[in-house]
């Protein structure tokens, strides 16, 4: 008869064959289990609790690890060191488990099991001694229980210098284990609990990264900045363009981009008291063209058709050639661009939705510089971009500003007819920002001082919306082609997978507006269309997934995948797009059916 | 009597009513009112009045491309008509159009194809992402006037140079006019390569095109 071991809390009992590991019993129950060693019984994280039956003895390393987290060694054992003898009766406490994190402040993300690529293990060396005098690195694999463990030549020197220190001391040291058993570096004493990470939205305009705890999955401090490049060019296009056949210019893209990451990089480790040398891996998730110039890789195939990239997926950069202030052992993971124009950005994106896995027809939205789009039905799914044009940032409009102080990021048509305007904080107004153009675009509209089709009904053809802000014809122009660009490319995008807007359940947009977007204004301009109730924003998600990716090897692999299964679709080879396009110019709600749209799966 | 009829046409390009411009070109031809008369004195100016238009922000591609099509419908009823009254007064020119290598924008360039083709030019239009050596070869073949060069990108307008080099370097640069144009280009850009000369927007390329072409145009 096969034993039985009953879990306490769950109540279940689950037959067991004499002579497997309580930990891969608990695995195969989908317990999920922190085997953050790998089964080797020296991270001390699978700690259950014994309450009955017959267990092996422990030994002097468990017994350490045990003394080390103020746990009574009799009762709590390491269950990757029991091997099923007999019936038992555990307790697996919470700390036993892999922490989650749940991926997305704003709307519904995914949930994310920590499984980073990097992990520190603290162990005690086997020392040599006149009977075994073996190399030190030999005692810090015995220690490990890692015969098979692998070394960097960085790796070399690191561990050299930790190894050498005088054991009595301080008999304790930390392997910095990459994946595949792979050591990075070897730190002296017991520093498990001090290994970070970053994750970083490299965008064309705005950088915002996160200090995250790899032990933890916790975000300990959060910075936003603005990308250096700036001074280059206001859009990508104009930033290629620049460094087109110009090795210097590109060279001097790439130092201003490091230099506003390693300064949002300080402001970050001062504010959480961490040192460089303690982040070990850092994920950057940008567009294809940011991430060719933050690895120095040339982006002339970017510049002309058909846009070709060097990369797809790059190996993971030593990040002593990464130009980042961390730790040099540590290791920079770029988000995979899934074509030219759809860039790492959008697969951080797609990941921190769960796009995939998402129930029903969804379409996904970035709404930054270039409009990308991806939309899973449930055949597949399918990307494009569109060249939105930084409008939507507030470049290209002569009033216009990114989301900062003494912009406009609200306006109300009162009863009175009167325009009345919000600025962040709360200043006077020095220009306008993406939420505020759609709000006034949508208030001149219905004011009457601006036709559907574009055109400035007022006799002086200005559009005067606070002292010294004013919108000219041309700006409505520019607004115009933006979003004009983004309705062509949802429209095609539906259109090529023979369905109706209406057929959509969600639009999860993302990007440049965030949250303060007022949908009725955007769905008044036809920016986006009106379905009520299935339009969601998920805030920077592109920094969520870089996150995500931070935390979980699995979504890596998952993500690195994306490239393959999702298809492109280039819209300006298309016949259609043309017309399309033009037609998509006007300041006009869509649907224009809108028995389409009077369905929502919801209530909301 | 006249007056009234060439103010119609104006109005239905303005408008971008194809189905009015066709038919008054066909009462022209009808009156016996000379086709030629009937283009320079109906339909280009309201042409005319649509670049104006498009210039002071009051039209955008929408209304630019509507009247582009009803300047078509009405020079495709008005063509027979002013064949057979003689080859020269036939075609205000042949002009050879493409987007340059590695660029794939065409909106821009189809609308002056099509305002080009309205204003009674003969057009082969050799679409987007076109190698420099067809426009040359096209041109040759066609016996081209004019070559008309859009590009929409920094990296790609370097093309519209590289086409008058071309033109030097194969003895050619006297046979064909070069007009350029495109967002990013610029009058400076056209001058400093060379360029015979420069549309702004499609009713600006027309223009250049017709002053280039010996046409009066104001």
């Amino acid at each position: 008869m096969s034993p039985l071991v009953s879990v306490l809390t769950s109540g279940r009992q689950i037959a067991a064959d004499v002579g497997e590991l309580l930990s891969d019993l608990l695995v195969r129950e989908d317990i999920p289990l922190n085997l953050y060693c790998g089964r080797r019984g020296v991270c001390g994280k699978c700690f259950v609790e014994v309450l009955s039956g017959d267990v092996p003895p422990t030994d002097e390393r468990e017994r350490t690890l045990a003394k080390a987290r103020n746990l009574d060694a009799g009762r709590f054992r390491l269950a990757c060191r029991i091997s099923i003898r007999g019936d038992l009766t555990i307790r697996v406490p919470d700390a036993a488990l892999i922490p989650k994190t749940r991926i997305l402040a704003q709307g519904t993300g995914k949930e994310v099991l920590l499984d980073p690529t990097v992990k520190k293990i603290s162990v005690r060396p086997r020392r040599p001694d006149l009977h075994s005098p073996h190399a030190l690195l030999e005692g810090l694999k015995a220690g490990l229980g890692l015969p098979g463990l692998r070394l960097s030549p960085e790796a070399l020197y690191s561990a050299a210098a930790a190894l050498s220190g005088s054991p009595d001391e301080e008999p304790t040291v930390t392997a910095v284990l990459g994946s595949g058993d792979e050591l990075r570096g070897v730190e002296r004493g017991d520093t498990s609990s001090r290994l970070f990470g970053l994750a970083l939205d490299l965008g064309t305009t705005t950088l915002a990264a996160d200090l995250v705890d790899l032990g933890t999955g916790a975000v300990i401090e959060t910075a936003v900045g603005l990308n250096g490049q700036a001074s280059f060019g206001a859009d990508v296009v104009s930033r290629i363009s620049s460094a087109f056949k110009d090795p210097v210019q590109a060279a001097a893209l790439r130092n201003a981009v490091l230099e506003s990451i390693n300064a949002l990089l300080s402001e970050l480790q001062t504010a959480a008291g961490i040192r460089p040398d303690e982040i070990y891996e850092t994920v950057v998730a940008g567009n294809t063209a940011m991430s060719h110039f933050f690895l120095g890789l040339p982006v002339d195939g970017l510049a002309v058709a058909p846009f070709a990239g060097v990369f797809c997926i790059a190996p993971p950069l030593p990040a002593d050639r990464s130009g980042l202030r961390v730790n040099p052992l540590g290791r920079v993971y770029l988000a995979p661009n899934l074509q030219s124009f759809v860039g790492g950005d959008i697969t951080a994106g797609v990941t921190a939705t769960d796009l995939p896995s998402r129930p029903g027809t969804v379409l996904f939205l970035d709404l930054g510089t270039n409009g990308e789009l991806v939309l899973k039905t449930n055949r597949g799914m399918t990307s494009t971009s569109t060249a939105a044009g930084p409008a939507f940032e507030g470049m290209s409009i002569s009033c216009g500003l990114p989301a900062q102080t003494g912009a406009i990021d609200k306006a109300v048509l009162e009863k009175n007819g009167e325009i009345v305007v919000r600025t962040i904080g709360g200043g006077p107004a020095r220009g306008v920002c993406g939420t505020g153009l759609v709000d006034l675009i949508a208030a001149f509209l219905r004011r009457g001082d601006l036709s559907p089709d574009g055109r400035v009904l007022r006799p002086d053809k200005r559009l005067p919306v606070a002292p010294g802000v004013v919108l000219t014809p041309q700006d409505v122009r520019e607004i115009q082609l933006a979003a004009a660009a983004v309705k062509t490319g949802m429209r095609m995008l539906l259109a090529a997978a023979r369905l109706e807007v209406g057929d959509l359940d969600e639009i999860l947009v993302a990007g440049a507006f965030g949250a303060s977007l007022n949908v009725e204004n955007a769905e008044a301009i036809g920016l986006l269309p009106r379905l009520p109730g299935r339009i969601e924003f998920v805030g920077n998600s592109s920094l969520e997934g870089a996150r995500a990716l931070l935390l979980s090897g699995r979504e890596r692999l998952r993500a690195e995948g994306l490239a393959r299964i999702i298809l492109h679709l280039p819209l300006a080879r298309d016949a259609a797009f043309e017309r399309i396009f033009v037609d998509s110019l006007s300041f006009r709600e869509w649907p224009e059916d809108p028995a389409l749209t009077e369905t929502p799966k919801e209530d909301q | 009597m006249n007056a009234d009829l060439f103010a119609a046409m104006a109005q239905a390009v303005v408008d971008g009513d194809a189905t009015a411009a066709a038919d008054l070109a066909r009462s022209a031809l009808d009156s016996r009112i000379p086709p030629a008369e009937a283009l320079d004195k109906g339909f280009v100016p309201g042409i005319r009045t649509v670049g104006e238009l498009w210039e002071s922000g009051d039209y955008f591609l929408p209304e630019l491309i509507a009247s582009a099509e009803a300047m078509k419908a009405a020079a495709t009823v008005l063509r027979p008509a002013l064949e057979a009254d003689g080859a020269s007064s036939s075609s205000a020119g042949t002009v050879v159009i493409g987007t340059v290598d590695g660029d794939i924008h065409d909106i821009g360039k189809n609308l002056v194809s099509a305002m080009l083709t309205a204003n009674g030019f003969k057009v082969i239009d050799l679409g987007a992402d076109v190698k420099l050596p067809a426009f040359l070869e096209a041109a040759e073949r066609a016996g081209a006037d004019l070559i008309c060069l859009s590009a929409l990108l920094t990296t790609t307008m370097l093309g519209q140079k590289r086409l008058i080099e071309l033109l030097v370097e194969r003895g050619l640069r006297g046979r064909f006019k070069v007009l350029v144009g495109g967002a990013p280009t610029s009058r400076r850009w056209a001058e400093e390569i060379g360029a015979d000369g420069y549309g702004e927007s499609a009713p600006a390329a027309v223009r250049a095109a017709l002053g280039l072409m010996g046409k009066v145009t104001s």
